[in-house]
């Protein structure tokens, strides 16, 4: 049995055109994405896990301690990164650390030498000259070096060249070593997360239409093609959605051994990436309401 | 606390050199103490404020470990070291360039600041960012050359009340002016503190 970093039950907030209603638990000591187009409310979400919007009701509860009681507690124990610089434009990493260290308890400065060293960050130069890299491993420098137990960072790969995500995605496997470690981390470029995630937790409409471990994702979803003629009212019920093309079709289903039963070797089946999940089920509102 | 207030200068290092050639300005010119002693006090406080505006360094703020209430808290009671260093500087100056100055004087551009503080503060977390700092740097231009004639024309116009202040003794006119600045700073350090906390970042 895993313990939960993370429970969020029954938060709402509502915005003018917009209305976020969550339930989500985070599990301790594995990397969670949390994946969703534009507007889905993933933003909104990882700013009411930071306490930097309130709920209109709900509970949040982080290391089972409740912000109403425990603010300073918990902000202790999490490392931030989030995807615009929050830090001092002005100011060079040397005076920036200034500032965010004293606020931590636990704060490690040998550890963050090591991390300065190892990411090859200049101290003394003013951070707006940063490359939108460096700036991402200076948040992740400042986030780790007070030995956070869970770090919440908000869509940390945009932006960032291929290359360079890559690299930003091994040192987050390489910081999981710890596994006391979690970490939570929003992002649309879902490609990332079949790298290094454990579990997915996607959001739509405000809604969180599923949270599940990556393998049992990529276990569950396929994507099946092949010719339009196959499909009647009976056979496309055994699929998520559908797409249809001049005289071909390609569908998202979770019901593999049927379709399997059904099409045999009609069809071609794929695995479902985590892009097809989404795309798919975003154009299946109906889907959404089942659930 | 104490982090947060040095925060200020560790932000502001850079513009604090340019700070002392601004009040020796006012010295040279031979402006009243009182006035210069509201000036200098003003500068640091508010040129903090044209950080905090930012949404961005109220994300940072609110990320790291501290509460939205120690936030305000260190605002206020920073404002408050940075106007008692501000004047010691000045006095410095002052006592440099030959001049001046009485504690009744050191009273009133204290007393001034801390009102001012005190209206401005909740002010910059209602107004929207980018629009407060000038603003108030308007206002209080406007004061200091319209506040003299203005003052004096109460003084002529309204002679009731010179009458009552003068009657009363220095003792009471300087204690209840003093009641008046600390309950009106710790009024508007609540309102800033339930202002703040509904905000969203």
């Amino acid at each position: 049995m895993s313990e939960n970093v993370i429970e969020l039950r029954n938060l709402s907030r509502k915005f003018k055109g917009f209305e976020l209603n969550v339930n989500l638990d985070i599990k301790k000591g594995y990397i969670t994405g949390l994946i969703g187009g534009n507007g889905a409310g993933k933003s909104t979400t990882i700013k009411l896990i930071m306490n930097l919007i309130k709920p209109d009701n709900g509970d949040i509860k982080v290391f089972g301690l409740d912000y109403k009681t425990h603010e300073k507690e918990i902000k202790e124990r999490i490392g931030f990164v989030y995807d615009s610089n929050v830090f001092y434009e002005g100011l060079n990493l040397k005076d920036i650390k200034r500032i965010v260290a004293p606020a931590y308890k636990r704060w490690d400065e040998a550890l963050f030498s090591q991390y300065i060293d190892r990411f090859e960050l200049p101290l003394n130069k003013s951070i707006k000259t940063f490359s939108k890299g460096m700036q991402m491993k200076a948040s992740l420098a400042l986030a780790l070096s007070h030995h956070s137990e869970l770090i919440i960072m908000d869509e940390p790969t945009a932006g960032l060249d291929p290359m360079f995500r890559r690299e930003f995605l091994h040192l987050l496997q390489q910081i999981m070593l710890d596994e006391q470690r979690s970490i939570l981390f929003s992002t649309h470029i879902t490609t990332d997360l079949e790298r290094i995630a454990d579990y997915i937790a996607l959001m739509q409409y405000g809604h969180v239409l599923f949270n599940e471990a990556l393998e049992t994702l990529t276990e569950q979803y396929f994507i099946i093609k092949g010719g339009l003629d196959l499909l009647d009212r009976d056979t496309a019920k055994y699929f998520i959605h559908i797409e249809r093309w001049s005289n071909t079709f390609s569908a998202l289903t979770n019901r593999l051994s049927e379709v399997d039963n059904l099409f045999g070797d009609t069809v071609v089946v794929e695995q479902a990436s985590l892009e097809d999940i989404m795309y798919y089920l975003k154009g299946a509102k109906q889907y959404v309401q089942l659930n | 606390m104490y982090n947060l207030i040095r925060r200020d200068l560790i932000l502001q290092k850079k513009q604090l050199i340019f700070y002392v050639p601004f009040i020796l300005l006012f010295i040279i010119t031979g402006k009243n103490p009182a006035l210069i002693y509201l000036l200098s006090s003003i500068l640091i406080p508010f040129n903090a404020y044209a950080y905090d505006e930012k949404t961005q360094t109220n994300i940072l703020l609110n990320s790291l470990p501290y509460t939205r209430k120690e936030i305000v808290t260190a605002r206020y009671i920073g404002a408050i070291i940075f106007m008692i260093i501000s004047m010691v500087i000045t006095n410095l100056l002052l006592v440099i360039f030959g001049q001046s100055f009485t504690i009744s004087q050191m009273a009133i551009g204290s007393g001034l600041f801390i009102l001012f503080s005190a209206t401005a503060f909740p002010l910059f977390y209602i107004i929207k960012p980018g629009h407060i700092s000038t603003v108030l740097m308007i206002t209080l231009i406007f004061l200091i050359f319209t506040g003299p004639s203005l003052y004096f024309y109460i003084v002529e116009q309204l002679p009731f009340i010179t009458d009552i202040v003068n009657r009363l003794s220095d003792v009471t006119l300087y204690s209840s002016a003093t009641v008046f600045v600390i309950f009106s700073y710790s009024i508007s350090w609540l309102i800033t503190i339930v202002i703040y906390q509904r905000k969203v970042f």
